[in-house]
């Protein structure tokens, strides 16, 4: 790794990272101040929430426990908005950390000093990285202190649970993006491919587990694998996946590396 | 010691030609031409010296070692300045040699930063994304001799330069030499290569044509010969004259063939006058590319 494209890398990130941290913040703490004034409703909440279509509640993953705790409120909307933005951040920032200087013609200027190339695609994955932990540590953060400011009491292992699923999935999403980068053109605008397949992927689990005429599409979505709503107010870590996760996600990153390596720079 | 050697080096990008067959090699201490016109594979060849292209076949060494095995290592004792530059447009100038001197684990080198950009003309403290074409140029050439480096590969460099830059530019190149960098200087000015070059490769259509002296692509070419005879009847021209004009006893013509050859005709002609002009590099350039 060079330790000079590592601090110029984060620089150049800089923006765009406070740009979509703001933002990932503002949902979390938005999500969980309104939960105090959905809590106080007590039974007209169970009693509107009867009144759902059960396909509709069954599909964005709402029971009684969503309304009675402030971990089910939280990982109703951890599911939506959440991994949606961080995934999309991330995604896009991964398809872009290392086709973004053929892009912009810098390149040429990059590749002819004297770095390797394994050292330049190292470096810039060790950003995304570091840029994907920086931002998913800071929302898991600001997500305890809110559930402590607006909540009675943290079900830690549910909140443990729904973390560790979501940072695999992002993870997932953001080595899906290098892949994706490897091999698109540099030219191509990624956010629409990204944000399609991101959210391609939440409503076809969305729509299996709302009908079970169709309950098989959940098997192509990789929120599937790794639930993040409570059943019965728990939740707990499917580590199968998880290692599954790891293992589609390093292959990825390598594809990814390994095409960089060995492409052309054309001027 | 050869600094540049290529053998049959091929590139093809997909089934599109890049460079076909090009063997060429630069000494140390050498000011090489490369000479073409746009799209004949200057640029190809360059960026496959450089690492950003993978050769499709044939082999490239850069001071006696293959590109492909320990090209990063290399590249730390070249400098490169690019035909078009495209740098990071938000940062200026002074960041981005520092940039680069980082980068090259340089040390203490701001004042010789402010000495060739004051040599240039270049203010450090401009964004890259406000430049003119020129200053950009100006930029590329302080960082791609900054750092002293053995081996200067130019490509189209005095594109977007005043006269009074080409100018300054040529005598850093020429103090450059004298201290032993070996130049690689591709272009299509042909002036530029006459005024800087020991010796040039002249490319077309991706394949080289010829590898001269600068002096023996002179001499071994064209000659504009003017000629007033003693009498109006036309003669037998020598083996070689092309482009023939006569005007009553005055005739015109260019020839292509051994100086000795011609000498011997005219001896045996009764010349009044004679005018033999030297052809300048376009006209040789012109002939290379009529074979």
């Amino acid at each position: 790794m060079n330790t000079v494209l590592f601090t110029k890398e984060l620089k150049r990130n800089r923006k765009n990272t406070l740009i979509w941290t703001s933002i990932v913040l503002a949902f979390t703490l938005m999500i969980l101040s309104i939960y105090p004034s959905f809590s106080h409703m007590g039974e007209d909440m169970v009693k509107l929430m009867s009144s759902l279509p059960e396909e509709y509640a069954k599909a964005f993953g709402m029971d009684e426990a969503t309304w009675s705790s402030i971990i089910g409120f939280y990982a109703t909307y951890y599911g939506i908005y959440i991994t949606l933005l961080m995934g999309i951040y991330t995604a896009s920032t991964g398809a872009t950390i290392i086709g973004k200087e053929e892009r912009d013609g810098t390149a040429e200027f990059l590749l002819t000093r004297p770095i390797s190339r394994g050292s330049v695609a190292g470096t810039k994955l060790a950003v995304l990285g570091a840029l994907f932990i920086m931002v998913y540590l800071v929302q898991t953060l600001v997500a305890v202190i809110g559930m402590n400011l607006f909540g009675s009491e943290i079900a830690w292992d549910a909140m443990v649970a729904m973390h560790i699923h979501g940072f695999f999935l992002i993870a997932f999403f953001t080595a899906t993006g290098v892949l994706m980068g490897s091999f698109l053109s540099v030219k191509l605008n990624y956010m629409g491919p990204i944000v399609g397949m991101i959210f391609g992927s939440y409503f076809l689990n969305a729509i299996a587990s709302a009908s079970d005429a169709v309950d098989w599409l959940a098997y192509l979505s990789p929120y599937h694998y790794m639930p993040l709503t409570l059943e019965q107010g728990t939740l707990e870590p499917n580590l199968l996946a998880c290692g599954a996760f790891t293992v589609l996600t390093a292959l990825m990153i390598w594809v990814g590396y390994s095409r960089y390596l060995k492409r052309d720079i054309l001027g | 010691m050869n600094i540049i050697e290529t053998h049959s080096l091929s590139k093809f990008y997909g089934k599109e030609r890049g460079v076909t067959e090009v063997t060429i090699s630069v000494k140390q201490g050498e000011i090489f031409g490369f000479i073409g016109p746009n799209g004949a594979g200057k640029s190809t060849t360059i960026r496959t010296l450089l690492g950003l292209l993978t050769p499709s076949s044939g082999e490239a060494m850069l001071f006696g070692q293959s590109i492909l095995e320990n090209g990063h290592e290399l590249r730390r004792r070249i400098g490169y300045l690019p035909s078009e530059v495209d740098y990071y447009a938000e940062m200026t100038s002074r960041e981005l040699l520092e940039y680069h001197a980082n980068i090259y684990g340089l040390e203490n080198v701001g004042e010789k930063i402010r000495e060739l950009a004051h040599y240039f003309e270049l203010d450090l403290d401009r964004k890259i994304a406000d430049l003119s074409f020129g200053n950009k140029k100006k930029c590329a050439i302080i960082q791609a001799v900054v750092h002293e480096p053995e081996l200067l590969i130019l490509d189209e460099p005095t594109s977007g330069l005043d006269p009074l830059m080409q100018n300054r530019f040529f005598e850093l190149l020429e103090s450059r030499n004298t201290n032993g960098t070996t130049i690689f200087f591709s272009s299509h000015i042909l002036s530029e290569i006459q005024r800087l070059c020991d010796r040039a490769a002249i490319i077309r259509g991706g394949e080289i044509t010829a590898v001269e002296d600068i002096t023996t692509l002179l001499a071994k070419q064209m000659k504009k010969v003017r000629l007033v005879l003693e009498s109006d009847a036309k003669v037998e021209l020598p083996e070689g004259a092309q482009n023939q004009e006569w005007l009553g006893n005055k005739v015109l013509f260019d020839y292509v063939g051994p100086t000795k050859d011609l000498l011997e005709w005219l001896g045996r002609q009764e010349v009044v006058d004679l005018t033999l002009s030297e052809p300048d590099l376009e006209s040789i350039f012109m002939n290379y590319y009529r074979r």
